[in-house]
């Protein structure tokens, strides 16, 4: 009874989401634009808004408009996309390698985006041609590339091998190539950076969002929706991938090309959004689960409820960055690592226990 | 004529047991600041190795330092200052030579039979345990610097030279603040005091109440607009636009690594983000350079507070 109970609430509950989207996306955009470092009255925001959106005339301060509109609006939109981006990239990582544990955080991904910022930033590679965001989407893409090369090395991971077995040998060659990186990283802080620098490079690995105009909206928005897309496209395979890639043959997959793409797919992704706004822990480990919790571990529904969670939980997040400490702004993967880090120990004893 | 030093020096130096048997022969600098003021006082000689720089070294002293050898331009290692076989380390960061030195703590070199002087501006009146670039526990002022000058002068008997330099100093601080007091300035006059950003856009490094340019401020009348008691917070463009400070003061420096650090790209920045350029001080162009090494609690503050001083005599805050 309760069963048949929760499918049909369940299944309402899929196509509710599609009416609740754009409310809760709009609201959580609304919420980012109107709290921030210094307080702004809510009737100047709606000003600035309706000038903006809907040609209105209201007279409005010039600073508070261009802090609402170029700063605030900009910065939750592409909060929005890299959370959406971080979140699905976890849900294929996950279902591809049928590991819980599976984040573009711990495979390598960020750390090697970290480690071309900095090689650009402080060891001036590139004599000023590379741009910090262009460093760190090479960083990223080398470092991931490698991970999937070590795993494959190993005789499992993204070529072959069977499904447990492979995701081990994922996993750890993830930490191996976040450890390499992370040393590169090191030792390029340490050999040309003075602390000051140093200070100031922790805090764009740490996610910084401060620096986000509407330029970066133009990249972060095609992005994240290309992600989006490639993962409803492929909604079924990913279910399929969940039992293993033999079933998933079986059911009339192309393992090798379908598992090949999805990955590069979410690599580009990710180090699409790392390039913008730095290294962001957890969003890909924390979102896809809570949502399975609720929403159950079909894709049709997943992929969708992940994507809008993930924006929400990252616009949220750097609300908190912003008026947790005040007169300071903390960098937002401090924020969603003191969130994610337990949840991750969380998963980790519940899959002991299950 | 001052009177000869009476060896040994016994000093408390940043709260450390120091004790001088002999002018030092042989002196490794560790940090721009210790080097120029050694050089005022006439002790190129005594220096055989300098390291950490932020600006080339003041033009008078270009034929000297040109001779001495400059060990590392960032951080040296123990090893490349200890093989310089000093008699003393002149130091300018507490984070370099101190409790967490990043080349050594104190104790490493004291060990070794090498003495340790860390400039007083860097420890009285400041906290650098909390890590970064550490925490002002109260207003540095110059007298830090005149300390640090004093004692030096003791330490390798030359106390002539230390008089004469803080004569000078004293006297250029005093023409600064008559120049600014002469001006009429706005009772509520504000500045901020932006050093560098990681990048264009991004938070920037801005100088904090009890700091160099804190101090700036204070003696001539101008207010922070930042409250921080940090001595370099990260604070948003947002809050620094919303503060509206009369005066921005950039900081120019030789250093190449985050592309803030160009003073025309800190200018194209401000002229052109839709919010910073519709601050005030941008608009009416009252943007003020300032050497980098000037902003850091220095002999050079003075000559930066000279700066500051006379930009405003140049400015017209009729709006």
């Amino acid at each position: 009874m309760s069963i048949a109970l929760t499918r049909a609430t369940s299944a309402r509950f899929g196509l509710r989401w599609l009416w609740i989207t754009p409310l809760v996306l709009v609201t959580a955009l609304i919420a980012g634009t109107a709290i921030g470092e210094t307080p702004i009255p809510v009737d100047t925001i709606l000003k600035v808004l309706a000038n903006q959106l809907l040609g209105a005339d209201y007279a409005v301060d010039r600073i508070d408009a261009g802090i609402i509109w170029n700063y605030r609006l900009s910065r939750a939109v592409v909060a929005a996309c890299c959370g959406t981006s971080l979140a699905l990239a976890g849900v294929v990582l996950q279902a591809l390698l049928r590991n819980p544990l599976a984040d573009p955080y711990l495979m390598g991904i960020s750390a090697g985006a970290s480690t071309g910022a900095v090689a650009v930033a402080v060891a001036g590679l590139g004599a000023g041609a590379l741009s910090l965001s262009l460093g760190a989407f090479v960083g990223a893409l080398l470092s991931f590339g490698i991970v999937v090369m070590l795993a494959h090395a190993a005789n499992s991971g993204v070529g072959g091998g069977r499904g447990v077995q492979a995701a081990g040998a994922i996993i750890l060659a993830g930490i191996a190539g976040s450890q390499l990186f992370n040393a590169l990283t090191a030792f390029i802080i340490t050999t040309s950076a003075s602390a000051e620098q140093a200070r100031g490079i922790m805090f764009w690995l740490m996610g910084n969002l401060s620096g986000v105009r509407w330029a970066d909206v133009t990249l972060a928005v095609p992005a994240a929706l290309f992600g989006l897309l490639v993962c409803l496209w492929h909604r079924r395979s990913l279910d399929a991938f969940t039992f293993g890639a033999d079933s998933a043959a079986s059911m009339g997959i192309a393992v090798r090309p379908v598992r090949g793409m999805l990955i590069i797919a979410m690599a580009l992704v990710t180090a699409v959004m790392v390039s913008i706004v730095g290294a962001i822990g957890f969003v890909g480990l924390v979102i896809p689960h809570a949502m399975r919790f609720i929403v159950g571990s079909r894709h049709t529904r997943l992929v969708p409820a992940t994507a809008l969670a993930g924006a929400v939980f990252l616009i949220g997040s750097d609300i908190l960055s912003r008026v947790l400490v005040s007169g300071q702004v903390l960098p937002i993967g401090v924020i969603t690592s003191l969130i994610g880090a337990p949840a991750f120990a969380f998963i980790l004893v519940r899959g002991k226990r299950s | 004529m001052a009177d000869a030093t009476n060896y040994p020096v016994n000093l408390t130096n940043c709260g450390v047991e120091i004790s001088v048997a002999s002018a030092p022969e042989q002196t490794v600098t560790v940090g721009q600041s210790a080097t120029e003021i050694l050089y005022s006082l006439g002790l190129a000689d005594r220096v055989n190795g300098t390291s950490v720089w932020f600006n080339p070294v003041l033009p008078q002293f270009a034929e000297a330092n040109a001779e001495i050898e400059r060990i590392a331009n960032d951080d040296p290692s123990f090893e490349a200052v200890v093989n310089k076989r000093p008699d003393l380390v002149a130091v300018q960061y507490e984070w370099h030579v101190g409790p967490t030195g990043s080349v050594a703590s104190r104790d490493q070199f004291h060990e070794l039979g090498i003495n340790t002087y860390v400039m007083p501006a860097d420890c009285d009146t400041k906290d650098n345990s909390t890590g970064g670039d550490g925490t002002r526990t109260a207003a540095f002022s110059t007298e830090s610097i005149y300390k640090g000058i004093t004692e030096l002068a003791e330490i390798y008997d030359v106390q002539d030279a230390g008089e004469a330099l803080i004569a000078d100093l004293t006297a250029r601080e005093q023409r600064a603040i008559d120049l600014a007091s002469s001006l009429d300035l706005a009772e509520d006059l504000s500045a901020a005091f932006w050093f560098s950003s990681t990048d264009l856009g991004v938070s920037p490094f801005v100088a904090g109440q009890l700091g160099a340019p804190g101090y700036m401020m204070e003696k001539l009348g101008i207010r922070n607009v930042i409250e921080s008691d940090e001595e370099w917070p990260t604070v948003g463009w947002e809050s620094i636009a919303r503060a509206d400070p009369d005066v921005l003061v950039i900081a120019s420096m030789d250093r190449r690594r985050f592309p803030a650090d160009d003073i025309e790209a800190k200018r194209e920045f401000l002229r052109s983000d839709p919010v910073t350029r519709e601050m005030s001080a941008v608009k009416n162009n009252r943007i003020v350079e300032m050497d980098a090494h000037a902003m850091s609690a220095t002999m050079r503050t003075i000559y930066g507070l000279e700066t500051l001083a006379e930009a405003l005599s140049n400015m017209s805050f009729n709006e």
